[in-house]
Formats: C-alpha cells, structure tokens, sequence
C-alpha cells in the first residue's frame, strides 16, 4: 500500500518536472550558439550595422580573430567590399578537444545609400570589432535651406 | 524519492535577470601535456567586461558587449549581448595558475595542469 503512494508521489514529481520545462521553454529558446550557421542569412560572413550621422557613415562589422592585414576594404563611389580571411589552426604540440570557430575567407559587398569620399576614409580594428567612417561626398551631404 | 530530488534540483537552478540577449560563444579547446588551452569567440567584448570564474571545477565565462552608437541606423545584424558559456574543467587544473588574455575579440585562456597531473616517465634501471 504505501508503495504505491510512493509511486503516485513519483508520478506527480515528474509531472512538477515537466512543468519546470515548460516554464523556461521561452527563456531558453532564445539561447543561440555562435553565429548559427544553418538558419542564418549572414553566416558565412561577418555581420555589419551602418550608421547614418548626417555627413558621414559608419558602419561597424563583427571580426573576432582576424588581424589588420587579415583584412582589406575597398571603396568606390557607394560601393563597398569587405574581404577578409581567417585562419584558426591548432597550435603547435595540442591535441584538438573541440573546435568550433572555423578557418573561413569572405567577401562581403555593400551598397551605402549614397556615394562617399573614398579618400577621406578611415578604419580601425578593436577586439574584433571593424569601424570604418565614411564621410559622404559633398554632393551627398544634407544642406541647410534658408527660407526668405 | 531520487524522483523528488531531481525535481528540487530543477526548480532550484539559479536565474539570473536577463535583459541582454544571451549567446554562447564559439570556443576552441586544445590540450597537451603541460595545459589546457581555450579559445573562446567574443567580439566587442572589452578586456574589464569578461569575468571568469573557477568555482569547485566550474568554468564559467561570461562577456558583456555594449556598443554606444548614434546616429540613424540604416540596417543592423547585431547589438548588444551576454556572451556566456560554462565549461567543468577535471581537478587536475590548478586554478591558481590560470591565466587569460584578450586580443582580437578572442579570449585565450591557458588551464596548467598541477604538477601531480602531468605525465612522467619513469626510467627502468638495468637490473
């Protein structure tokens, strides 16, 4: 008899365990490895945010591991390519355990929303993250209009 | 009663307050006979916003980023995260010899093992 209380005890448990799932689906869900290299449309090179601020663009791109010569940008008129290459390799004497950043070379080309000065154009590389600031030609620059 | 047990362990699990995204980090793990060596993936991160704790052979690394921007945005693929990932490293590391360093938005942190945990040869005397 008591056994099988127990066990009804037992099967409620597993049910309040059930419940504890259910209850973190949703803040578990959103949990993603890395750069999710199935599903995403920008996987195989980096992601990148512009900024517009009035007479210059800047836009910010994500390269962990790569260095400044790793990387090259070229600029002409609105157009804009980023080609990078990385390699990760095991270093000398290891014995690999895991290996989940990968060696990978990319090109990725962007359209800016109007033409930019390609000589006034500056880069800097820190932990991993590319800012470039492009300043817009002066054609492309807002201009105040007066109203008499 | 191992049933209950589980269940309590479950609900007791510790929650932190999220208001970042959370991502887990790519890492790389490399080993030889004098350490562990890790490699973990964490761009924008800033060497004084990456903690890593070593706690009863918990590893747990954990990185905040966060960009200040102005200006309007015309597109953005990333912003703000919690780059956090934990790992159980063996008993053999001795953990007052761990040390990391950041470059490249790539954190490498060296595990030594302790002395006791290396391997030796032992030299066989002619007889």
């Amino acid at each position: 008899m008591f056994a099988r209380i127990s066990d009804i005890d037992r099967m409620f448990d597993a049910m309040g365990l059930l419940r504890g799932r259910f209850d973190n689906i949703f803040s578990e869900f959103d949990r993603t490895l890395g750069y999710e290299p199935k599903w995403s449309v920008v996987s195989n090179y980096p992601r990148t945010n512009l900024y517009d601020k009035g007479d210059q663009f800047e836009l910010v791109a994500e390269v962990p591991g790569l260095a400044n010569e790793d990387l090259d940008v070229k600029i002409q008129g609105n157009y804009l390519e980023i080609t990078g290459k990385r390699e990760v390799k095991t270093p000398e004497g290891y014995r690999a355990h895991r290996s989940e950043r990968g060696s990978a070379t990319f090109t990725r080309s962007l359209t800016l929303p109007s033409d930019v000065d390609s000589a006034k154009v500056s880069a800097t590389l820190k932990d991993g993250i590319l800012v470039l600031t492009l300043p817009k030609s002066e054609a492309a620059k807002p201009r105040q209009i007066s109203i008499n | 009663m191992d049933g209950k047990d589980l269940t309590q362990k479950e609900q007791g699990a510790v929650e932190s307050t999220r208001n970042l995204r959370q991502v887990t980090p790519l890492v790389d793990i490399y080993e030889n006979d004098e350490e562990i060596l890790l490699h973990a993936e964490m761009p924008g991160v800033t060497k004084d916003d990456i903690t890593v704790n070593i706690d009863n052979g918990n590893l747990t690394l954990s990185g905040v980023r966060s960009m200040t921007q102005d200006g309007a945005a015309e597109w953005e693929e990333f912003g703000d995260v919690q780059y956090q990932r934990a790992f159980s490293v063996p008993q053999t590391i001795d953990v007052n010899e761990v040390s990391a360093e950041l470059k490249d938005g790539v954190l490498a942190l060296h595990l030594p093992k302790s002395e006791a945990a290396k391997p030796k040869t032992i030299e066989i005397q002619a007889g």
